[in-house]
């Protein structure tokens, strides 16, 4: 069973992809701020990380830094209601995530990306 | 007969003591519910507005961002750099070289690829001579200005900066400060929200960043400072932004904006002529000085305040550095006071006149006399053993609760609106500094606001005389300009 | 100030006290005798006997106590002082039956009663005596001689008196202080505790909502929650939960925030439980709230759910006296009409601000991409910050339709709106209307002017470059010469050559390098 960590910090939102992931047959694990996010990509050693970029504590940016760093074959994708010509977007993409989706966004949709990246 | 003097010169000023604590009680408490009931409202507002918008929006106003530097090589490149990664869409930073000895130009050049233009300097504000004008061939830095000037002091270096500036809201703001992405796009606001009163400036809160964890622009951790001075400023700045500010732009009374970070309406900013570079009290003279103006014009107008946390400066925790601070403040506040007598209840100028005034020269002004001579009287008449002494002992220990009152309270606030100080342990240093800084460092302040006024008696800065005899209207400062120019 | 009060107040009953004094002393013969014998002894009088004839025994005349020697009149006893003797001196002449008088003698004078009783006073106001009284016997004589004792010191009157206006005014202030930060120190407890309360529960009923909504969203396709019964839909959640009124209100909260991040068919079901759960009637209640943010907060959620029942509850807060709820309610219309009518903004009465028009025009933007909305509407509204509105919006939008709708009544407006309409020919490059920028750069309101010629720069004619040029030549003001030649490059670089090539004035040279200098070109 392939593990997800979820890096959210909203819980509605972040329930509801993990309830989503969870009917396809995935491993989710939920955090809610920038710290918890770092500490658990050590641990958990993820197979895919599903972050979004403006965070209590860490941005999405350190995050990402963090995780190409210490686990740099694990995909990123990144969730965020910014949109994509914003400089901070653009910077995730520079450093390598797998995928960007936009909010307001389909959990469907988000679904088969993360199918997608984990083929 | 002498002794009779004595006994009616004690009783007069019993009596002046008395009413004095009486009002200063009244008013802080009046002030406290005024800024409560600012900041609940302000809270409301919050809940509905979109900041995302005023970014793109074509209907926001363009902001010129005007940076005096004075020898900042340090740092200057690194703090260009997150003045033009703000998020907003209109805005140019100008950045004012105000004749370094370092080499903060060449760092400037440098780092921007900067070129001097064939800019050609036409002031409408009379300033000290520029040097030349500087943008960059990179089209990335399209947005940044750099004007390489002659030293002439801060209000000088803004003043050149307004007459370059192209767009129609100035923030004038200190290079050094941590400015938060989302600060323009807040600050914009209020001059936005206006429809039938003027706004002709916003001002907001200055966060206090020692010690703090500092990233792309915001303060994410914040942790009490080490030193006495330190934490005392963090109080200070509490009373002064959340209740002080807060209560007074509730009833647009407000006199002064902080010159580290405060927006204007640029036309108006030229038509009163800019800052007066003879007072050290630039920032509050500038605001007293456009406020004076269109109650003269009778236009009626409003000075706004935005409480939000946006901006962050390193303040002095070194005695002697704050004590020069402190007496500066003082002399800033008497020259501005006296050159604006005329509004001095006078009720054409509303509450200006009537209200912020009167409560800045009490207040304010004679604070530091009125506090020392008061303990001094105390003391008397414990001396002379006159049974009344007693009376003026409990004074001084309500004054004391009322200090612990209002300086709780504005922690408070903090904590209901913001509560950024996180941790258990920061609030418990801040009451302890609470309970503490009447006795340990407010002593220290009424010296320094004390020698303010020696200094200003003295004359330091050689304006003196034109300082009493005070602008008798608000353009005068503009004819003074053009007087010196022919 | 009270001091000097105080001493006229004393000066004024000074007399009195003097009078007080005098009735010290008795008038009459004996009482006087009394009055004197308890003094005993008074500096400067004393007392002696006049013996009528020479009838006395012999014992009286040999007594060495009174040495009687003979004069013109009789004989006189010797001078004594002490009146307390006055007694037993006078006893052996009063049993002997002789004839003889008591003679009073002020500093050795013999005077008669009223003087000596006008000495005794003089001596006692001056404090040249301190007056001895009878011993009092009884309560009654006590309260008596109470009003007669004499007047003391000023000094403790004055500083009771005014310990006691400030003792007044201490703890005046004390209770006042007192009083006021107990009541502020309560009420901010409370609140905090409320809030801190609120925020507890509020925590908790979000970590329930979250199971019930994501079942109902993932679980039940829409057309399955449409057709679903309310009491179906209240099982997916914790029983009487939904009577609260706060587990409501965070409900909303969370479908409305979900609402806002989620796309496609997931909006749909959201808006259907909302109805379903019958959240959309405490929005619609929410519009009679007393508080403005109440009412705003339920015409933000009637926008975000496309409640479209509410539209004619919602028309009523356009014109609302409060800022916020009649942005809202602007919004809320805008966003939710079938047919866009913009007839209820043209007849707003309050000035819009920038803030309103950036969020309106978020709006209108939005739905005019898919529908074509009528902006001329706005042309006839009285209100000329909403008729400026609708000028920028022609821009905005890039509605190049509307120009000659604009053409139709550009020359008769005020001149804040001729500028609006000047821009936004620019923007559009409207080279026909040249002749409306040409009348405006000959007005005589300088910042129409200023903004004509800059206009022109795009879209002006060869008569906008004479304009210009007679402009120019006329122009004293550096800012605005600088502001002119720019326009003049930009609509005719032949002519700006012309004007300003080896001009004598370094002034313009130096404009004129400004100018061509490419670094200062795109600012």
């Amino acid at each position: 069973m392939k593990k997800i960590l979820i890096i959210e910090d909203d819980k509605l939102i972040s329930s509801l992809v993990q309830f989503r992931l969870k009917k396809d047959g995935y491993e989710t694990h939920l955090v809610c701020d920038g710290n918890e996010g770092i500490h658990a990509i050590d641990t958990l050693d993820p197979d895919l990380i599903i972050t979004d970029v403006m965070m209590p504590f860490r941005s999405g940016i350190e995050i990402i830094h963090h995780a190409k760093k210490s686990r740099p074959n694990t995909p990123i994708i990144v969730l965020s209601s910014l949109g994509e010509e914003e400089q901070v977007v653009l910077e995730a993409f520079n450093l390598g995530v797998a995928d960007f989706i936009p909010k307001p966004f389909n959990p469907n949709e988000l679904a088969i990306r993360v199918k997608r990246v984990l083929k | 007969m002498y002794s009779f003097l004595f006994y009616l010169i004690l009783e007069i000023f019993g009596l002046i003591f008395l009413v004095l604590s009486f009002s200063v009680i009244v008013i802080y408490l009046v002030l406290m519910v005024l800024s409560a009931l600012e900041m609940r409202d302000y809270l409301r507002k919050n809940r509905f507005a979109d900041y995302g918008d005023i970014i793109t929006s074509p209907i926001a106003p363009g902001v010129s961002i005007l940076a005096p530097a004075y020898n900042e090589g340090q740092s200057i490149v690194q703090n260009a750099q997150s003045l033009l990664s703000l998020h907003y869409g209109k805005f140019e930073v100008i950045l004012i070289n105000d004749g370094s000895k370092d080499d903060t130009l060449e760092k400037l050049i440098h780092s921007f690829e900067l070129q001097k233009t064939n800019y050609v300097y036409h002031p409408e504000i009379e300033t000290k001579p520029v040097r030349g004008i500087y943008r960059s061939k990179n089209m990335s830095y399209r947005r940044l200005t750099v004007i390489d000037k002659e030293n002439g002091g801060k209000a000088d270096a803004l003043n050149t900066g307004i007459n370059i500036a192209n767009l129609e809201i100035l923030a004038c703001i200190d290079v050094d400060c941590i400015l938060s992405s989302e600060s323009i796009s807040r600050m914009v606001r209020p001059f936005m929200e206006e429809t039938n009163q003027r706004v002709i400036a916003v001002g907001g809160v200055i966060g206090i960043a020692n010690n703090c964890d500092v990233q792309d622009g915001t303060v994410t951790t914040y942790r009490v400072p080490e030193t006495m001075l330190g934490k005392f400023q963090v109080i200070e700045y509490f009373r002064a932004f959340l209740m002080g500010r807060m209560a007074w732009s509730r009833i647009n009374g407000l006199m002064l904006i902080s010159g580290a970070f405060g927006f204007f309406r640029k036309d108006l900013v030229r038509t009163v002529g800019g800052y007066f570079p003879k007072t050290v009290g630039e920032d509050m003279e500038l605001v007293v000085r456009m406020r004076r103006y269109l109650d003269e014009q009778k236009i009626p107008h409003k000075v706004a305040f935005v409480p939000d946390p946006l901006c962050w400066t390193e303040v002095p925790e070194n005695e002697d550095v704050l004590a020069r601070q402190r007496n500066r403040w003082m002399r800033g506040t008497i020259e501005t006071l006296q050159l604006h007598q005329t509004v001095r209840f006078n009720p054409k100028y509303g509450v200006l006149g009537m209200l912020s005034y009167p409560f800045w020269s009490i207040f304010e002004k004679y604070a530091p006399i009125l506090e020392a001579s008061g303990i001094l009287y105390t003391l008397i008449l414990l001396m002379i053993g006159d049974f009344s002494a007693v009376y003026f002992f409990a004074l001084l220990v309500m004054m004391y609760l009322l200090s612990l009152l209002v300086s709780s309270f504005s922690v408070l606030y903090e904590q209901i609106a913001f509560n950024h100080y996180k941790d258990k342990k920061d609030l418990r240093k801040l009451i302890w500094m609470i309970i503490t800084e009447p006795f340990v460092v407010h002593p220290k302040i009424i010296y320094w606001g004390l020698m303010g006024h020696i200094d200003f008696i003295k004359g330091k800065g050689g304006w003196g005389s034109m300082i009493r005899t005070g602008f008798k209207k608000a353009e005068d400062k503009k004819n003074l300009a053009e007087q010196s120019r022919t | 100030m009270t001091k000097s009060f105080l001493w006229i107040v004393i000066g004024l009953f000074f007399p009195l006290a003097i009078q007080a004094q005098d009735a010290l002393i008795p008038e009459d013969s004996l009482g006087f005798r009394d009055f004197l014998i308890l003094q005993k002894e008074v500096t400067g009088l004393e007392y002696q006997f006049l013996i009528m004839g020479d009838n006395i025994p012999d014992s009286l005349l040999r007594d060495s106590v009174y040495t009687f020697s003979k004069t013109d009149l009789g004989l006189v006893s010797g001078q004594f002082e002490d009146f307390g003797k006055l007694d037993t001196l006078e006893a052996p002449l009063a049993q002997s039956n002789v004839a003889y008088q008591l003679q009073y003698l002020v500093f050795s004078e013999i005077s008669s009663r009223a003087t000596v009783r006008e000495y005794l006073s003089t001596l006692i106001e001056n404090g040249g005596h301190q007056i001895k009284v009878v011993e009092p016997q009884s309560k009654i004589d006590l309260v008596a001689l109470a009003s007669k004792s004499p007047y003391s010191p000023l000094q403790k009157f004055k500083l009771k008196f005014v310990s006691d206006y400030r003792l007044f005014g201490v703890t005046l202030t004390i209770a006042f202080f007192f009083l006021v930060a107990s009541t502020m120190i309560a009420a901010m407890l409370v609140m905090k505790a409320r809030k801190n309360q609120r925020e507890n529960l509020e925590k908790e009923y979000e970590s329930i909502v979250i199971d019930p909504l994501t079942s109902l969203l993932f679980e039940k396709e829409l057309h399955e929650i449409e057709q679903m019964d309310q009491e179906e839909i209240y099982l997916f959640f914790p029983q009487q939960m939904l009577s609260k009124k706060l587990f409501k209100h965070v409900l909303i909260e969370s479908i409305i925030g979900l609402n806002k991040k989620m796309k496609g068919e997931f909006k749909e079901k959201l808006k259907a439980l909302y109805k379903k759960l019958e959240l959309d009637k405490m929005s619609i209640r929410s519009l009679h709230h007393k508080k403005w943010d109440r009412v705003t907060m339920g015409l933000a959620q009637i926008n975000e759910m496309d409640l479209v029942e509410a539209m004619p509850e919602v028309k009523k807060f356009t014109n609302s006296k409060n800022f916020y709820i009649r942005s809202m309610a602007v919004s809320t219309i805008l966003n939710l009409s079938e047919k866009v009518d913009l007839k209820f903004l043209r007849d707003q009465t309050y000035p819009i601000s920038l803030w309103q028009q950036m969020n309106y025009l978020r709006i209108i933007r939005f739905v005019s991409s898919q529908k074509n909305i009528k902006l001329e509407v706005l042309f006839d509204s009285e209100n000329p910050s909403i008729r400026i509105f609708g000028i920028k919006l022609v821009r905005i939008l890039g509605r190049v339709d509307l120009i000659e709708n604009l053409a139709a009544f550009a020359g008769s407006v005020s001149d804040e709106e001729k500028m609006e309409i000047l821009e936004t020919y620019a923007s559009f490059g409207a080279h026909m209307e040249a002749g409306f920028v040409n009348e405006c750069m000959k007005s005589s309101n300088q910042a129409l002017v200023l903004a004509a010629t800059k206009v022109a720069m795009v879209i002006g004619d060869a008569e906008s470059a004479e304009i210009l040029v007679g402009l120019i030549h006329s122009e004293s003001s550096f800012p605005r010469k600088l502001s002119l030649l720019k326009s003049l490059y930009g609509l005719d670089k032949e002519r700006f050559d012309t004007e300003t090539t080896d001009h004598p004035s370094s002034e313009i040279s130096d404009i004129r390098s400004h100018i061509l200098d490419p670094m200062l070109q795109h600012v």
